[in-house]
């Protein structure tokens, strides 16, 4: 036994210290409880919420988009969801075994991956545009820290039809060039929010005070103008008329001359709008709807239009006729025809149009001046193409890039008269095949500009409908008896021409069929124009006893031998006129 | 057979049962439930986190709690005495175990602690401190006993060597410091209350202080936690993310918490929610008159504790529930320590509350044996008397009230 005296503190009073010491600092910590809990309360508060309060877009279904297809609407733009494969980086244990398993599961490259899995972030996009199949197969691997993002994409059902006409969605969501680009804002709809406090992947916990939702609203659908048949036709036919004129590409447009309505717009050469981002960075013009956006001399297709003016404002009647000695001299140079056109001679205005006649088309401007090219008749032609026909600016179409052209000033610049000779008959000035078509159709339909448009009307979230009713921009463009004078001038001309256009072995009378080409030169950019390099195009319309359908075409440099829009523009028309009456049902005369 | 019983007795004069603690157990039972209610509370969020079904822990704890109470019982029903002769087996087991997760042990963190067995996951450490606490009983007694106490050779010496031993292969070759602590402060506080010498008690402080700088200096993933723990808000993104998180979960209970199962932190954003973060958690939920409520809950069982010490019939039991209760409640204090900001983070639980079986069993089975000596505690003698010289049943020591101090049992441990 310890003698007594010599321990300091007995056992009771040992433990009594102890457990004093124990009371003290559960004191401390009820102390410091205090101070994290109701003291600093409200800054634990806020700083758990910053990490645990997450807001969330809530994406906006965009809107699908429909064709006309006989009676009925077709769908041509779905959407359908896809995943994205996203990893965080710092949740990855063991990056090498984790893209091991993803590559087994949905292939790819192990490397790759695994490469992203170790960057600096804490998001990582693995792989996009996985099938929902794809998507299970990955959840299942159950990897930490790799996750599935929902990303809806565009469909196409009809595969490339229509490609630049419709435009396609990009990875972020934003329309590109065409339909979707232009009415991204109507498509895409409005983004609800969903504000919420969540676990720590970001899965939304049960009803909370805190969380706050705003309804996304869906982007509308929209349903086109154009019609499907048309448009394969279109562009099927477009294809071989391109490919037979030896040419690199072209486009070709149907558009409605009683409403203003584009029934079909080709484009050649195309791409799939569902693999948008296989198109190399060289060829991405490839998306333009060239239409719409790239504007061109037009050459002859033109002369109708001067015509139309001149008819219009009273400055030559359906009679009057000229002599034509070849050629005209305007400020020191020389405008001439074609050899075929028959050398000089006295000249109507059938022969005009059906000759194509350069010497034509500058009388009938000098007609505007009374007898002359002068700022009168350099301001009247000015006036019929920005004010009447609209040219030298937007037409307003729902399309992404559309061109506007340019018109030269009556008044500003040097060699004016000779500028103005020339833009009689579409040089040195330019405009889209769109801008044309619209004034043409405008020309021939009784006077009556129509906007152009591709919306024959919209469908809301909640499946109103609202018809889009065709806007007439301007109800004189010229007058009804101009209209019917060209529109006669025009059957003639494509009356005595068609044969050369191949394709139609007999003109067919019960038809209003009318018709201008255009050999266009080219602008060399170092100055003055190629000598051996023209632009096809061809203007014309079919109908009935009123006209239905106005066509342009245009085919790029064709290297076919003999005028380009004889051709290589003339034959495409003629295809597309026999189909419109042959499977679309043009309404003969009566 | 009389005269052996009498032998008994003046070896162990408090042999007497008498009612045992019935409030130890009680508050043992409202620890252990509210452990469950939080497990139960928080175990669809971990489930979720974890891809298993929602009740995953929930009942994994239940049947943890159900293990507890059979412990409970066998440790509550067997003669003290007996220990003696289990202390070895318990030692073999201790080190088979360890090595056992050194070899396959699951690796958590750069330590490995837990041995698979089957479904269930065992944490060698439990049963070290579980075999260390009735070896240090039984050794300081037998030293007592021989009035050896501050005997640098025969006591002193091995004791440092065990200490040594034990916190070597908890800390180092587990890495796991916090239990290493509670080792320490469970031998050193069974020593100090054993009655060693205070200049030996100095002398044991100061090695400990050395100890645990050396084992902070040793090992980069200490130092790191060090620093984060002096400022934790400097990199709560990564190695300061628990330390964070736990704050945040504390902090945003607030005065009356966010209800039973308000708690946001558990789902995925505080690690270890269900164990080592459960007081967290429980902050978060019930708010500072929770954690006060808790605190106290805990202080109260300790006060039980300290009342059985105080009256503890001989040496061996009063040393064994002075380990208990220094283990208890060091691993407590640690825990909740590191959850408040006041100690780095150790990844050790909250005794009785925590999720996991281990912890729960062994915890459990040191109330029983608790309860187990509470029958024994003696009223009026202070059978402290005995070391200093005194008879156990000296009149002077009575009330005078003429009673057998053993008649009035029913009313105390």
């Amino acid at each position: 036994m310890q003698p007594p005296d010599k321990l300091l503190f007995t056992p009771v009073q040992r433990i009594r210290i102890w457990y004093f010491l124990l009371l003290f600092v559960c004191s401390v910590f009820v102390v410091r409880l205090f101070y994290l809990q109701v003291i600093r309360h409200d800054y634990y508060k806020s700083a758990a919420l910053t990490s645990q309060l997450k807001q969330y877009e809530i994406p906006a279904e965009r809107g699908i988009i429909e064709v006309q297809n006989g009676k009925e609407r077709v769908p041509i733009v779905l959407n359908e969801m896809r995943y994205t494969l996203v990893a965080d980086p710092k949740m990855i244990k063991d990056p090498a075994k984790a893209a091991r398993l993803i590559r087994e599961t949905i292939g790819g490259d192990a490397g790759e991956y695994e490469t992203k899995m170790k960057l600096d972030t804490r998001y990582s996009i693995l792989a996009k545009k996985l099938s929902r199949q794809q998507k299970e197969d990955v959840s299942r691997l159950e990897i930490p820290g790799v996750i599935t993002a929902e990303a809806p994409q565009r469909t196409y059902p009809q595969g490339t039809l229509a490609a630049q006409l419709l435009g396609f969605v990009d990875d972020e969501g934003q329309g590109r060039y065409g339909l979707e680009q232009a009415l991204n804002d109507k498509l895409k709809g409005q983004n609800g929010q969903l504000k919420a406090i969540t676990d720590a992947r970001g899965v939304p916990l049960a009803a909370n005070d805190e969380n706050i939702l705003k309804e996304p609203e869906h982007g509308e659908g929209i349903v086109l103008t154009i019609d499907l048949g048309m448009q394969q036709q279109l562009e099927d036919i477009l294809k071989q008329g391109v490919e037979h004129a030896k040419s690199n590409s072209g486009g070709a447009i149907i558009m409605d001359a009683r409403t203003g309505g584009i029934k079909a717009v080709a484009n050649y050469p195309t791409y799939n709008p569902a693999e948008f981002f296989r198109v190399e960075s060289k060829d991405i013009s490839v998306f333009e709807n060239k239409i719409v956006s790239s504007p061109l001399e037009v050459g002859s297709v033109m002369k109708p239009l001067t015509m139309a003016a001149a008819l219009d404002q009273g400055v030559v009647n359906r009679n009057s006729s000229f002599h034509d000695q070849g050629y005209f001299k305007i400020d020191g140079a020389t405008i001439t025809n074609v050899e075929e056109s028959g050398g000089s001679g006295q000249r109507s205005l059938n022969d005009i149009l059906q000759l194509s006649l350069n010497t034509g088309a500058t009388w009938l401007l000098m007609q505007m001046g009374g007898g002359e090219i002068n700022e009168q008749a350099r301001t009247a032609w000015h006036d019929y193409m920005v004010n009447h026909y609209r040219l030298g600016k937007p037409t307003g179409v729902e399309q992404g890039y559309e061109g506007a052209g340019t018109i030269p000033d009556p008044s500003e610049g040097y060699g004016l008269n000779i500028r103005f000779a020339n833009s009689a008959f579409g040089q040195g000035m330019t405009a889209t095949p769109l801008q044309m078509a619209a004034a043409i159709s405008s020309v021939v339909n009784g006077g009556t500009y129509y906007r152009p448009h591709l919306v024959e009307r919209t469908i809301a979230a909640d499946g109103r409908e609202t018809v889009k009713k065709p806007e007439v921009v301007s109800p004189n463009v010229v007058s009804s008896k101009a209209s019917k004078d060209l529109k006669e001038i025009m059957e003639y001309a494509f009356s005595k021409n068609y044969r050369a256009y191949g394709g139609m072995p007999k003109l067919r009378n019960e038809f209003s069929i009318g018709g201008k080409t255009g050999t266009a030169e080219i602008a060399n950019p170092e100055g003055g124009y190629y000598t051996d390099r023209y632009n096809g195009l061809f203007m014309g319309f079919v109908g009935g006893n009123e006209v239905e359908y106005v066509i342009v075409v245009r085919v790029d440099e064709p290297k076919i031998a003999g005028y380009a829009g004889t051709k290589a523009a003339g034959p495409i028309f003629v295809s597309i006129v026999n189909t419109l009456i042959d499977n679309f049902g043009v309404t003969p005369k009566k | 057979m009389n005269t052996k019983r009498r032998s008994v007795l003046i070896d162990q004069p408090m042999q007497r049962r008498h009612r045992p603690d019935y409030i130890l157990v009680l508050l043992s039972l409202v620890l252990l439930s509210i452990g469950l209610i939080v497990v139960y509370a928080i175990s669809p969020g971990l489930s979720a986190q974890k891809g298993v079904e929602a009740n995953y822990y929930a009942s994994k704890q239940i049947i943890a709690v159900a293990l507890g109470l059979v412990a409970f019982f066998i440790t509550a029903q067997l003669p003290l005495k007996s220990l003696r002769t289990i202390q070895k087996p318990l030692i073999v087991l201790a080190v088979v175990a360890s090595v056992l997760v050194q070899l396959f042990g699951q690796e958590v963190n750069g330590a490995s602690r837990w041995l698979q067995i089957g479904g269930i996951s065992f944490q060698a450490v439990e049963l070290i401190k579980f075999a260390l606490l009735i070896w240090m009983a039984s050794f300081l007694t037998q030293r007592h006993k021989e009035g050896e106490l501050g005997s640098q050779a025969k006591t002193i010496k091995p004791m440092l060597i065990a200490v040594g031993i034990c916190s070597f292969v908890v800390a180092v070759v587990q890495s796991d410091l916090g239990s290493a602590g509670v080792i320490v402060a469970m031998m050193g506080s069974m020593a100090f209350v054993a009655g060693l010498p205070m200049k030996k008690v100095l002398m044991f402080a100061a090695i400990i202080a050395l100890g645990t700088f050396l084992a902070i200096a040793s090992s980069p993933y200490r130092r790191e936690r060090l620093a984060i723990f002096m400022n934790p808000e400097q990199d709560c993104q990564n190695v300061g993310y628990q330390a964070c998180q736990a704050l945040s979960a504390v902090g945003s209970g607030g005065l009356f918490g966010k209800g039973i199962g308000g708690s946001v932190q558990a789902y995925g954003y505080l690690p270890e929610s269900a164990n080592d973060s459960i007081f967290a958690i429980f902050a978060e939920m019930s708010g500072f008159l929770g954690t006060s409520v808790l605190i106290g809950l805990f202080i109260a069982l300790f006060s039980r504790l300290k009342a059985i010490i105080e009256k503890a019939p001989d040496t061996r039991t009063r040393l064994l529930v002075t380990g208990i209760l220094a283990w208890l409640s060091t691993q407590a204090l640690i825990n909740i320590g590191a959850m408040i900001g006041l100690l780095p983070l150790k990844g050790i639980t909250l005794p009785f509350v925590s999720y996991g079986g281990t912890s729960i069993i062994f915890v459990t089975a040191a109330i029983g044996l608790v309860f187990n000596a509470s029958r024994y505690t003696t009223y009026g003698v202070n059978s402290m008397a005995l070391t200093e010289g005194k008879r156990y049943d000296d009149p002077a020591d009575r009330r005078g009230n003429r009673r057998t101090h053993y008649a009035t049992v029913s009313r105390r441990p």
